[in-house]
């Protein structure tokens, strides 16, 4: 690298230097860091997802921190070289400012080559994005129905296919699509089992709806994500996904008749 | 302005007539707080008299009294003077304009009306000053309550209470950290100009937004507001009568802000010197300019949404009120009308500052200036069209999240290519090491980051699982702590010899840069974690699974106050004992330097003539004005403004 020094009108070099190659290097080991961090931290940090939609979370998340590692990298790489090899040594303390660095105003093919790279980024964010979006919009003939409603500061489940039971718990079978018709009694609350990688606004007198696939058989904690009122952080509900079997006790256990307790779990295994 | 007639003098040694100035001799900020209480009681006793045992009492009896201080205020701080002067057919005279923009008053004009807009910007960075501190401090307790599961610090209300009132109190604060101060001290004199266009509205704007201030901490003393900063109804509907004072700060602060954005907008476009053509103009005074100008449109969204929270909780509407019609989608949505174009209302003109840090302290021309401009405007073009990403998951047009997810992730075109200005302005300089710079660095870190979780939360089917978490309060906090206030910290650090007339110890500063550096990566990546783990926001007791990850952000909050009041420190002991600073103690090229400091009350004793842009680092031309311009350190030479010679320069 050589010092733009003392010559008061250095000539404007090529826009890639030797410094490339150092900056490169500090960007190839910052990328690695990078996608080896997107690539194992989410697995350790978030919950155990349960759902195919929670997987779809997590690659999501994996797939974007790979994309932006290098990005990133680049503009840390620039920065932590510009302290290493363009600092201007001994002035740190100076009250005179050390010589002006070459004139180099802008560069139309670096800009154009960032605009596309980061034009490409988009395009494929947007492209990963919209495609889980509208995989997760379709809908199954077996599906699940579960009726939640949020109210000051509890939540209630009820399951139309088995009488509308109402539970202070939400069990759902696995491998079985569920979809959630959400509402409230009173303010704005949010339905959020995170396990389960999705969550809806329950709104009073609007019934909103998502979807899920439970995947993995486990507990989780639904919770409100919506800031409600006085007790707030109080506001959650225990849930499991278990077997169909199980599931079937389980609605037994809150009342329902046997044959029909095992009509409404059953119908999954019927059709796989 | 009538200065621009002055006298071939410095203005500041006038003599002014006995009764000069009018009402303006009489009033302080003292008159202004009796004025304030007088009235605001007058409105308390009639409307408890008149209202007694009525269903809408006490937010009625909250909100005209209100209105009664704010009006009370103003009245004695002497706002409206000049307009109702002008109403009874006698308009101030000169003298009374001089009086106004503080000459001869000394120290005391700063708690007066004054119309110098260097007075007026003094005047914000100290309010501002004040509120990061009430807002830090609240956000400390928070911090306290979680550093256990179950802590009994506070309770679950005032936990409520707090959350908001930090939260409102923090976006007042980063929307005028840098257009208050800023904007208004260093951008006239950075396009040539004697005063802002409207030096009486720039008084108001500021005077107005004090008013504000006390209702918003009454709202502790009012039952607190429990529903958040955003105050989603219905909830806020039902909030206790702070709700009301809540609402009335609001529609204060959106009339400062946008009389301040227009003020901003007319002084760029109309008081420029001779040859500073718009390619010329300094990259802060753009983004000074776009950021006006999404204020100027953001701002009335909230005056709207605001008033119909007053009139639903008032007067029995129902706007918001779903068991009579109304629906909390409608307030969502005119919320984050104004609230996603306010993030960059916050954003653009600190980024636009930290540019000008850049370019001195690496010695060389800002990288692609006029791409940084078509990126700015860019982000405040798309910026009004994505507000419903703050709604993915409220189940409001589910057919509509596919558009928002695209304009979202679109924004980060734009916000990329002030990124490449950034690394291209530091490419080969020859960097000048001393503390603004450090926070230019710390903005670079700090933003990508921010803007990398950022395209998380644009993408629904992640948003799905992280919307309301904590990760949402570290990504903002990232981008809006880390980013923003860190870019108007280098940008204070930068015009503080200009402001002051002092030089700053860097060795303290940058004993707090670090401190602050280091304490934000802890504080936030500690919330990350939390987000991940799956904790909402807002809750004052948790699961005692995210124990770990909540401890770890109380400590690096902790060290976080700590560097922020090292930085303080610094500030204060600048201002009182730091060495006198020269006209240009960086050696920079734009016209906020070639002034003396202090600077005088008409700013420039002989007018500019600007021949290019200020960045003309490393080129031949060795200065951007014409050469018969005064040298800002030598003894003030007193200059008729029509003997100038016009020299070289473009005209307009």
């Amino acid at each position: 690298m050589e010092e733009s020094g003392s010559d008061p009108l250095p000539v404007v070099k090529p826009f890639f230097s030797r410094a490339g190659g150092k900056i490169f290097i500090i960007w190839l080991v910052m990328t690695i860091i990078g996608v080896l961090i997107g690539a194992y931290a989410p697995h350790h940090l978030l919950p155990t997802l349960l759902s195919t939609e929670g997987t779809k979370v997590w690659e999501t998340i994996v797939l974007f921190t790979i994309l932006a590692a290098p990005v990133a990298a680049f503009v840390y790489a620039v920065g932590l070289y510009s302290l290493l090899g363009w600092r201007a040594r001994g002035f740190g303390n100076s009250d005179e400012p050390p010589p002006d660095g070459p004139s180099l105003r802008g560069d139309a093919p670096m800009t154009a080559v960032w605009l596309g790279v980061s034009a490409v980024l988009v395009i494929v964010l947007l492209v990963w994005g919209l495609g889980e979006y509208n995989a997760a919009q379709t809908s199954h003939p077996d599906t699940l129905q579960v009726d939640v409603t949020g109210q000051q500061w509890l939540w209630t489940f009820s399951y139309p296919g088995a009488g509308n039971v109402e539970t202070r718990s939400l069990v759902l079978p696995i491998n079985r699509p569920v979809q959630f018709n959400v509402t409230s009694e009173d303010v704005t609350h949010g339905f959020w089992p995170a396990a389960l990688g999705v969550q809806v606004d329950a709104n009073p007198n609007v019934v909103t709806v998502i979807g899920s696939t439970p995947d993995k058989l486990g507990t989780f904690t639904v919770r409100c994500s919506q800031l409600c009122g006085l007790y707030h952080s109080f506001m959650y509900a225990s849930g499991a996904v278990v077997t169909p079997q199980k599931f079937a006790a389980w609605l037994q256990t809150q009342g329902v008749p046997a044959p029909q307790a095992a009509q409404a779990a059953d119908v999954k295994a019927s059709t796989s | 302005m009538t200065t621009t007639d002055a006298p071939p003098m410095l203005l500041e040694d006038t003599p002014l007539g006995k009764g000069a100035g009018g009402l303006y001799r009489r009033q302080n900020a003292l008159t202004g707080l009796v004025g304030g209480v007088f009235l605001g009681f007058i409105g308390w006793v009639v409307s408890h008299r008149l209202l007694q045992g009525s269903n809408w009492g006490s937010d009625m009896v909250v909100t005209v009294t209100m209105v009664g201080w704010v009006l009370g205020f103003n009245i004695g701080m002497g706002t409206f003077n000049a307009p109702i002067r002008w109403m009874l057919g006698h308009d101030q005279s000169y003298e009374d304009e001089l009086y106004a923009a503080g000459v001869t008053q000394g120290k005391s004009r700063y708690w007066k009306f004054c119309t110098d807009h260097k007075v007026v910007g003094t005047q914000y960075l100290i309010l501002v000053m004040v509120l990061f501190g009430v807002g830090g401090t609240l956000a400390m307790m928070m911090r306290t309550q979680l550093i256990t599961p179950h802590s009994s610090f506070l309770s679950a209300n005032s936990y409520n209470a707090i959350v908001s009132i930090h939260g409102m109190v923090m976006i007042i604060a980063t929307i005028i950290m840098v257009t208050g101060p800023f904007t208004n001290f260093i951008m006239p004199i950075m396009i040539g100009a004697k005063d802002m266009a409207f030096p009486r509205l720039n008084a108001m704007s500021f005077w107005v937004v004090v008013s504000a201030v006390p209702p918003l901490l009454a709202t502790f003393f009012l039952g607190g507001v429990d529903a958040g900063w955003t105050t989603y109804a219905p909830l806020s509907v039902q909030a206790p009568a702070a709700m009301d004072a809540f609402s009335m700060t609001m529609i204060v602060f959106v009339i400062s802000v946008t009389i301040s954005g227009i003020n901003t907008i007319v002084t760029i476009l109309t008081m420029r010197a001779k040859g500073m053509t718009l390619g010329r103009m300094p990259i802060f005074t753009w983004a000074s300019m776009v950021g006006a100008a999404l204020s100027v449109y953001a701002m009335p969204a909230l005056l709207i949404t605001f008033t119909a929270m007053i009139t639903d909780r008032v007067t029995g509407t129902s706007f918001f009120v779903a068991a009579q019609g109304g629906t909390g989608w409608l307030w969502e949505n005119a919320f984050w009308i104004f609230g996603h174009p306010e993030v960059y209302i916050i954003l653009i003109p600190p980024v636009g500052a930290m540019l000008e840090v850049a370019s001195t302290f690496a010695r060389k021309p800002l990288f692609g200036y006029k791409v940084t401009i078509a990126a700015f405007t860019a982000v405040a073009g798309l910026s009004v069209m994505v507000w419903a990403h703050h709604m993915f998951t409220t189940g409001w047009a589910p057919d509509l999240a596919g558009p928002f997810m695209v304009t979202t992730e679109l924004i980060s075109i734009p916000t990329g290519i002030i990124f490449l200005c950034i690394i291209g302005t530091i490419w080969r300089g020859s960097i000048w090491t001393r503390l603004p710079m450090f926070f230019v660095y710390l903005f670079l870190w700090d933003f990508i980051i921010g803007g990398v979780t950022g395209i998380y939360l644009s993408d629904v089917p992640a948003d799905n699982f992280f919307h309301g978490d904590m990760f949402v309060t570290a990504h903002f906090h990232y981008t809006l702590l880390g980013g923003a206030m860190i870019a108007a910290v280098a940008g204070l650090c930068y015009w503080f010899p200009k402001i002051s007339g002092k030089m700053l110890n860097e060795r303290i500063g940058k004993t707090a840069f670090w401190i602050i550096a280091i304490a934000i990566q802890i504080t936030y990546f500690g919330q990350f974690w939390e987000g991940f783990q799956g904790m909402p926001r807002r809750v004052a007791f948790y699961d005692p699974i995210f124990l770990h990850a909540n401890q770890m952000t109380t400590v690096g909050a902790y060290f976080l106050m700590l560097g922020f009041l090292v930085l303080l420190y610094c500030l204060i002991d600048g201002w009182r004992h730091g060495k006198p600073a020269p006209a240009n103690p960086w050696h920079a090229k734009s016209l906020e330097w070639k002034v003396p400091t202090p600077v005088p009350l008409v700013n420039f004793l002989v007018d500019p003539v600007v021949t290019t842009d200020p960045y003309g680092y490393g080129e031949p031309e060795p200065d951007n004005l014409s050469t018969d311009f005064p040298d800002p350190d030598r003894e003030l030479v007193p200059t008729l403004s029509s003997d100038r010679p016009v020299t070289g320069g473009e005209v307009l």
